[in-house]
């Protein structure tokens, strides 16, 4: 069930894309939906699927990897489609029962359906192109600016950072107490919801005793290897900019630009008829 | 890092009557529980020296090692850890730079998500620049061979390999000394000469002091000094020889022998002239030779003996013979497994073949041991057996039915096949023992006095009384859980027990209390027991039949000597003979003439008292 969702999921490659900053490829994804949601047109969709295109071929990672992804929210587009489809007002173009398609819902609906899907797809590719490590990296290097309000940025990442690495630790923790407790007769399956959820007893206390024991464990670990908070810390693989980031940089400014002027001056209208 | 009041010493370690309280406070800051982990404890440790520390589970060894890394404050007394007094705040991190630590749990102790990151951490904690950083952890890396899989993440190592990054990522910090908490406790035995070979490499080419706990009497013998603890003191100290010379005082302090030691210590309670404290083989070898320097003298005895030998060695080939006939005749079928497949995520990337043709029968009222190295399918096929897994193909029966027939109650399965995981006290759920062993008589729908009953029935077998009945399962030892959670398998009554490691992690004496557990069981109840080992000595010991196990086949199954006998070939999947095995073969090469296919400490003292002609 986990196994098929894939945002957040890496996919190891040594692509121009891997390869760049995780701090360009944070603000690159921010850029693309912040003008997708913005500056959205028939015009402009068209540049950002020429440039997801680009991406994509550049990051080596098979399409259909990418759209598995899309499988886990295809459920909540399917809604949001209809919801938009139908209750949005404006110029009737046909009928079903108490049912109604308007030329607005209908070009709504597309928007949408636009947006989200690339909004999953370009967030997809900067996770499946960047190790959780590097993006935690990029996330403390890049909201720096925010210590200064007093949030703790170099704890909040180390967090993510241990919670990443035991998450796979605890999934298979829970595999194994749940195959010990249906050893002795536990049945996690059926019943009513009451009745399952009082199932899970035997299978979470044991599960947060294991967590609390293994997180005493490596406060032990980290103290004894001399952890004490970001202050004084050097990196080991501090985060530099290349070449190719700063060009990153200029595509990205370009992108916005073109991006703009597409919204702005050029009026493609979606074939529908009735539309204004 | 600053340099602070830091003494010149001759030792690196220097305490004095450390002593150590552990204290709980209630809700109004008063003291509602106290235990003296450490009592007065004296230890000096001069520089590149290799101590080891012997101590049963809650002796206090863990809590001493936590103290030369300043985890821990000494409550009385004072401690210098390379010149710094560890009782001093301003000392902390040059001390933590100075004693590095490393810990149990392979897996708790690693923080990044990249080996070469993780070796990393402690550089970085140090405020080292980067560059040195980067060839601190090559450095760290190489001399833990672990260089290769710098990239590798640590969820796909094996616990040796976890346990080296472990330990390159103390040295990385330059330490002075490392202190190893039972560092192979959770490693099987190929992990554990892989650790143990590391850290005598590292003592030796680079001088680092080491200080090693561990509860494995065999990891010990080259020290240069062994400390024995018992109850929070130091209770023996000295070489190694020195102290394994002092067989009962070691039992008497919950410990144990190197197998060499204890066949040495047998042979001389029966009267043969041996020095205490053999440590080697070779060393047995070489006393045994002496002692039968008449050898040559005995030569015209043995002509006489030899007929009477021929003798012998048919009432053995018989006794064998009845060994094995009593193992398949006489019994009833219990379970058979014909050409079982199972395969891991079929269809997808991650496929793979865990169980590969797999057939064999279990009679009722065997005693089955089950080797085979990690990842070699034994976890796997047990859980077959209560049907947790279902095969790809092939089928199982239980009692004549196939389990995989429409309609099969699999559930009733679990009740009669008991199986008993792998560090089986991490699944104690409940407020009180007595609840937790409950739960599966009650889930057999057991009514609440049939259930009782039963748990009681089942603490008692397993030595618990009724004192532990109202006591919280997380307040109980380490052996004491464990024995809890089989009694929560053994209250359902089941026909087949099987255990996965059920010694795992437990001092000497723990290991032999759950061991002869099994073998009352076994006599008493005629239960089926099926045992998962790492350990040859415990399957030798107590086994009478043996499956072994490799890449998802069954390699070998068949009586202990007889298995035994493929020394090469069990080598050569990660596996090894019992110690007293390659003794007796040794000696045979020595040209004795002795079985070498002894596999227990009793046959082996018999067998060279037979040689000798005693």
């Amino acid at each position: 069930m986990l196994k098929d969702i894939t945002i957040g999921q890496y996919y190891p490659g040594n692509s121009i894309i891997h390869k760049l900053d995780p701090r360009v490829k944070l603000m690159g994804t921010l850029v693309f939906i912040v003008t997708l949601f913005a500056f959205g047109s028939v015009g402009s969709y068209i540049c950002a699927t020429i440039a997801l295109a680009i991406v994509i071929t550049l990051s080596r990672v098979p399409l259909s990897f990418i759209l598995r992804g899309l499988k886990a929210i295809f459920v909540l587009m399917v809604i949001t489609a209809l919801f938009n489809l139908f209750l949005t007002p404006g110029t009737v173009i046909c009928r079903f029962w108490v049912l109604k398609i308007t030329a607005e819902g209908l070009r709504m609906t597309i928007h949408m359906a636009f947006r989200l899907t690339y909004l999953i797809v370009g967030s997809s590719i900067m996770t499946l192109t960047t190790t959780p490590n590097q993006l935690t990296d990029g996330l403390e290097t890049g909201l720096r600016a925010f210590n200064k309000i007093h949030v703790p940025v170099h704890e909040v990442a180390m967090m993510m950072s241990i919670a990443l690495r035991f998450i796979p630790i605890l999934m298979d923790e829970t595999d194994k107490i749940m195959r010990a407790q249906e050893a002795r007769g536990a049945d996690f399956a059926s019943g009513g919801i009451i009745k399952k959820a009082k199932a899970l007893v035997p299978m979470l206390v044991p599960l947060f005793v294991s967590a609390f024991r293994r997180a005493n464990d490596l406060a032990l670990a980290m103290e004894a290897r001399g952890y004490h908070g970001g202050a004084g810390r050097t990196k080991m693989k501090p985060l530099i900019y290349h070449r190719r980031d700063y060009v990153s940089y200029v595509i990205m400014i370009v992108y916005v630009a073109v991006m703009f002027v597409l919204w702005r001056y050029v009026k493609l209208q979606l074939p529908i008829p009735g539309l204004k | 890092m600053k340099k602070t009041a830091q003494k010149t010493m001759k030792n690196i370690i220097e305490g004095h009557g450390l002593s150590f309280l552990y204290q709980h406070f209630d809700e109004d800051g008063k003291v509602d529980f106290a235990q003296t982990a450490l009592d007065g404890v004296d230890l000096e440790v001069e520089p590149g020296q290799f101590i080891a520390i012997l101590g049963h589970n809650g002796s206090g060894k863990s809590t001493l090692a936590r103290q030369l890394n300043a985890l821990l404050l000494p409550s009385e007394g004072t401690l210098y850890v390379d010149g710094y007094d560890t009782r001093d705040e301003s000392n902390l991190w040059n001390i933590r730079q100075s004693a590095g630590m490393v810990f149990q749990n392979p897996d708790n102790q690693i923080i990044a998500s990249v080996v070469e990151e993780d070796v990393g951490f402690g550089p970085e904690n140090m405020g080292i620049p980067t560059e040195d950083i980067w060839v601190r952890v090559e450095k760290a890396l190489r001399s833990v061979g672990m260089w290769k899989m710098r990239s590798s993440s640590p969820n796909r190592l094996s616990g040796g390999q976890k346990q080296r990054v472990a330990i390159a990522g103390v040295i990385a910090m330059k330490p002075k000394c490392i202190v190893l908490d039972e560092p192979t406790a959770m490693l099987d035995p190929g992990g554990r000469a892989e650790v143990i070979r590391t850290v005598h490499e590292l003592n030796r080419t680079e001088g680092v002091t080491v200080i090693l706990i561990t509860h494995y009497m065999e990891e010990v013998v080259d020290a240069d000094r062994v400390i024995v603890m018992d109850q929070g003191k130091v209770v023996l100290t000295g070489t190694p020889k020195e102290i394994f010379s002092q067989v009962e005082l070691l039992r008497k302090h919950r410990l144990d022998v190197p197998q060499v030691t204890l066949l040495a210590y047998e042979l001389k309670q029966k009267g043969l002239d041996l020095p205490d404290g053999i440590l080697s083989p070779e060393e047995l070898l070489q006393n045994l030779d002496t002692l039968c320097g008449q050898r040559k003298q005995c030569d015209t005895e043995t002509a006489l003996q030899d007929t009477a030998q021929a003798a012998d060695e048919t009432a053995r080939v018989v006794h064998k013979e009845l060994r094995k006939s009593h193992t398949d005749e006489g019994r009833t079928e219990q379970i058979r497994i014909e050409h079982l497949n199972y395969i891991y995520d079929p269809g997808t990337a991650y496929e793979r073949t865990a169980l590969d043709d797999i057939s064999l029968t279990i009679h009722n009222g065997e005693f089955i041991g089950i080797i085979g190295h990690t990842g070699s399918g034994k976890s796997t096929l047990i859980q077959h057996l209560n049907g947790l897994n279902r095969a790809s193909s092939g089928r199982l029966l239980f009692s004549g039915e196939d389990i995989y027939s429409e309609g099969y109650p699999m559930r009733a399965l679990r009740f009669k096949v008991g199986l008993v995981f792998q560090y089986p006290e991490h699944q104690l759920f409940e407020s009180d023992v007595l609840k937790d062993v409950c739960f599966g008589p009650k889930n057999q729908g057991l009514s609440e006095e049939e259930a009782l009953a039963r748990a009681r029935e089942a603490m008692r077998s397993v030595g618990l009384d009724e004192s532990f009945e109202k006591k919280s399962p997380f307040d109980l030892s380490g052996g004491q859980k464990r024995r809890a959670a089989i009694a929560g398998i053994l209250a359902m009554d089941p026909e087949v027990l099987v255990l996965d490691e059920p010694t795992a992690g437990l001092d000497p004496k723990g290991r032999d209390e759950i061991l002869d557990l099994l073998k009352s069981l076994h006599e008493e109840r005629n239960i089926t027991i099926i045992l998962v080992s790492h350990s040859m000595e415990d399957v030798a010991n107590y086994v009478s039949r043996i499956i072994v196990m490799d890449e998802g086949r069954i390699l070998y199954d068949d009586v202990p000597e007889k298995v035994f006998i493929h020394v090469k070939e069990l080598e050569s999947v990660g596996l090894a003979a019992p110690r007293v095995t390659y003794i007796m073969d040794a000696l045979r090469r020595d040209s004795w003439d002795v079985d070498a296919s002894v596999t227990t400490i009793a046959q082996a003292r018999d067998e060279i008292l037979r040689a000798l002609g005693r």
